[in-house]
C-alpha cells in the first residue's frame, strides 16, 4: 500500500490546526506550504516533538516549507491561503485579494500534485471554490469546498448544548451558500434520527438557526483580531479523512452543480458523498417551497459573486 | 477511574470487556465462577494492551465477592437461545442465575447500575430491577440498541455510505415484534426511505429484525455477540463520560409508551446516572398498533411467568 500524502497551502490557524488534526488520524504524510517559509517549517518541527506523546512519531512525516514543489503527487491538497476576515468586514471584502492567492496555490497544484483532489477552504468561500476550479481546469467532483460541515457541526453543537444531549447523538443538515444565506434545515436536523422540530419549539429552532447563521461572526466578534479556527480544522480534517479512506461520508460540502436544485453551474453547499474521488455523489433531496426559496436566495448572493469575480478573474 | 464489573466471561463478558478496554473508559473486572477462566481471559486481554494502546486494567476473579463497589455491574451470565425456544423458555433456563447475581449485586454494590445482556431481554431487566429493588433508571436491557446498529450498518451498506451518520431508534421488546420507527432511520439527517425506496427499506428492516436468527444460521455453534458487546460498551461509555447519548434500551417503564410494570425498549438519554429520561415520541397509528400488540404479547409471556412460578 502506497503511502498517502495530504498537503495544506496556508499555515495559519486554520492550515496549522487541521494539520494537527490530521495528524492525529495517522492516515497520511502531510506537508504544509506557506510563503513565510521559517514560521511553517517551525510548526511542523513542533507538531513532530509533539509526535511521541500523541502516537505518530515515526509513522508519518510532517514537513513545513515555502516551496510549493514539496507537494508532489499528493492525493488531497487543501487549500486554506487567504486574507482572514476581520471584524465588520464583509466576505465580499475578500473577494480580489484572496482570489490571487488561491489561483496561486491552484497552479501549483496542477504542475506540482495534478491528480489531488483540491479541499477550498479559503473566503469568501463558494468564489473561491470558482477560482480552484477554474484555475486547475480538474474534473467537477475533485473541487470541492469546506462549508457545509463547519456550518453543520456548529449546528449540532448548539443543538445538543439545548437539549443537554451528547454531541454523537446529533446529525444536522446545512445548505446553500457559505454566508448569512445558508440554509439549515431543522428537520432534517435530528437527535438519534428525531428531527428536533419534535423536540423542540419554532421560537428555539428559529434562535439556533439565527445562531448557526451568524456562528462564524460570533467567534469573530469575541476573539476582536482573528476568526474561527479549531471548528474550521475539524470540519477540514473530517473531509481529507474521508477522501483519504475512502469513508463514503454523507455531508454537505461545496459542490460543483449543473441542475440539481434547479441551480446550473454553481457552487453551493449540497449533501454529497465524499470518497477517494473527491465528491462521488450530490444527493438531491426534495425541498418544501420555503426552503427552495432560501436555498435559491443562497444561490442568488454566491452568482452575485460570481459576477463580481468575473469582472476582473482571469483562470491563467 | 470507573470500576466495570461483567459476570459471565463466555463470548458476550468477554468480548464487551475488550470493547471496554479499546475506548479506554473504565477499569474492569471479569468474573466467571468456571476456575480460572475469567483470569486467564483477563490476562490474555491485557497482554494485548501494550499493541493496542489501552490504559485500563482488566482482571480476572472467580469470587463474585470482588465486584464489591463496582460502579457498573453488567451481567452476562446466560444460555443462548436454542433454535424453536420461546422467550418464556429461555426465561426459564436463565432467570435463576440472574436472579442470584442481582442479589449478589444487592449485597456487594448495591449504589451500582446495572446493564443486562441476558436474553430474554425484557423480562430479565425486569426481573433484576425488581430484585435489586431499585430506581428503575439504573437497570438497562441491551436490546433495541444491538437492533439499531444492526439496521444502521444495512443502510450504510445498500447506500454505500460512512455508517456513522446513519440513525435508527427501535422501541418495543427485544423480539421480533420490535417496531422499527422508520422516520428515525436517516442518514445526516435525510430519511432513508427517500434514499432507498420503501421497498428496499423495508426489506432491510426484516433483515435487521432476524439478524440474530441470520448470524446463528451461519455459524452454527455460535450466537451472534459482537454487536450486543458493542452495545453494552456504548452504554458504558455514555454512563461513564455522562454523554447523555440518545440510545434505545430496555427499560421499565411507570406510564411511558401506555407501558406499566414492564421493562420494554424505549429510546433512553443515557448518563451517570443510567437513564436520564425517556424520549417519549408520538408514534404513527401502525407503529402504535404495533408496539401495544407487542407490549401485550409481553404483558401476557410475564403473566405467564408469575403464574408458574419461575
Amino acid at each position: 500500500m502506497s503511502k498517502n500524502k495530504v498537503s495544506i497551502i496556508g499555515a495559519g490557524n486554520v492550515g496549522a490546526t487541521a494539520t494537527y488534526y490530521i495528524a492525529e488520524k495517522v492516515i497520511a504524510d502531510l506537508v504544509m506550504v506557506d510563503v513565510v517559509g521559517g514560521m511553517t517549517q517551525a510548526k511542523a518541527v513542533d507538531f513532530l516533538h509533539a509526535g511521541p506523546l500523541r502516537g505518530y512519531d515515526v509513522s508519518i512525516s510532517i514537513v513545513g516549507t515555502d516551496d510549493f514543489a514539496q507537494i508532489a503527487d499528493s492525493n488531497v491538497v487543501v487549500i486554506t491561503a487567504g486574507m482572514p476576515r476581520k471584524p465588520g468586514m464583509d466576505r465580499m471584502d475578500l473577494l480580489k485579494v484572496n482570489a490571487g492567492i488561491v489561483k496561486q496555490a491552484a497552479r501549483a497544484i496542477v504542475e506540482h500534485a495534478p491528480n489531488a483532489v483540491v479541499v477550498v477552504v479559503s473566503n469568501p468561500l463558494d468564489i473561491m471554490c470558482h477560482v480552484a476550479l477554474r484555475s486547475t481546469g480538474f474534473a467537477l467532483r475533485r473541487v470541492v469546498g469546506m462549508a457545509g460541515i463547519l456550518d453543520s457541526t456548529r449546528f449540532r453543537y448548539f443543538v445538543a448544548e439545548k437539549l443537554g444531549c451528547a454531541l454523537s447523538s446529533v446529525h444536522a443538515m446545512v445548505l446553500g451558500g457559505h454566508g448569512d444565506q445558508m440554509v439549515p434545515l431543522p428537520r432534517l436536523t435530528t437527535v438519534g434520527g428525531v428531527p428536533i422540530t419534535e423536540l423542540m419549539d419554532a421560537a428555539t429552532i428559529a434562535r439556533l438557526v439565527d445562531r448557526t447563521r451568524k456562528g462564524g461572526a460570533e467567534i469573530v466578534g469575541l476573539l476582536k483580531t482573528g476568526s474561527a479556527y479549531y471548528a474550521p480544522a475539524a470540519s477540514v480534517a473530517d473531509m481529507v479523512e474521508s477522501i483519504i479512506t475512502d469513508r463514503k461520508h454523507l455531508a454537505p460540502c461545496a459542490a460543483y452543480v449543473r441542475g440539481e436544485y434547479g441551480i446550473d453551474d454553481l457552487f453551493i453547499g449540497v449533501p454529497v458523498i465524499l470518497g477517494r474521488n473527491g465528491v462521488e455523489r450530490i444527493i438531491e433531496l426534495g425541498l418544501s417551497d420555503d426552503e427552495k426559496a432560501l436555498l435559491q436566495a443562497s444561490a442568488g448572493a454566491v452568482r452575485q459573486g460570481v459576477e463580481e469575480l468575473n469582472t476582473f478573474f482571469k483562470p491563467t | 477511574m470507573k470500576r466495570i464489573s461483567i459476570i459471565g466471561s463466555g463470548n458476550v463478558g468477554t468480548n464487551t470487556a475488550f470493547f471496554i478496554a479499546e475506548t479506554r473508559t473504565a477499569d474492569v473486572l471479569l468474573v466467571d465462577i468456571k476456575d480460572g477462566v475469567a483470569a486467564g481471559k483477563a490476562l490474555d486481554l491485557m497482554e494485548a494492551g501494550p499493541v493496542r494502546g489501552y490504559a485500563t486494567a482488566i482482571r480476572g476473579s472467580v469470587r463474585i465477592d470482588d465486584i464489591e463497589g463496582s460502579d457498573v455491574v453488567i451481567i452476562a451470565a446466560g444460555v443462548n437461545r436454542k433454535p424453536g425456544q420461546q422467550r418464556e423458555d429461555v426465561y426459564r433456563d436463565n432467570a435463576p442465575t440472574v436472579r442470584s447475581i442481582a442479589n449478589d449485586i444487592k449485597r456487594l454494590a448495591p449504589g451500582a447500575l446495572v446493564i443486562n445482556i441476558v436474553e430474554p431481554i425484557d423480562l430479565l431487566t425486569l426481573l433484576i430491577q425488581e430484585t435489586l429493588g431499585a430506581d428503575r433508571f439504573r437497570v438497562m436491557g441491551v436490546g433495541g440498541l444491538l437492533t439499531s446498529t444492526r439496521i444502521r450498518y444495512l443502510v450504510s451498506k445498500a447506500l454505500g455510505v460512512s455508517p456513522r451518520e446513519v440513525t435508527g431508534l427501535i422501541v418495543g421488546p427485544h423480539h421480533p415484534s420490535m417496531v422499527f420507527l422508520r422516520d428515525t432511520i436517516r442518514v445526516s439527517g435525510i430519511p432513508a426511505e427517500t434514499l432507498l425506496g420503501a421497498q428496499r427499506l423495508d426489506q432491510l428492516i426484516e433483515e435487521a429484525r432476524t439478524a440474530g436468527d441470520t448470524i446463528l444460521q451461519l455459524a452454527k455453534r455460535s450466537s451472534a455477540f459482537y454487536a450486543s458487546c458493542a452495545a453494552a460498551a456504548a452504554l458504558v461509555e455514555a454512563i461513564v463520560c455522562d454523554t447523555k447519548a440518545l440510545l434505545p434500551v430496555s427499560v421499565r417503564c411507570e406510564g411511558e409508551y401506555g407501558v406499566k410494570g414492564l421493562a420494554i425498549g424505549v429510546p433512553a438519554y443515557i448518563g451517570e446516572k443510567g437513564v436520564a429520561g425517556i424520549l417519549e415520541l408520538k408514534l404513527g397509528a401502525a407503529d402504535r398498533a404495533a408496539f401495544d400488540n407487542a407490549a401485550a404479547a409481553l404483558r401476557t409471556a410475564h403473566d405467564n411467568i408469575v403464574a408458574t412460578g419461575a
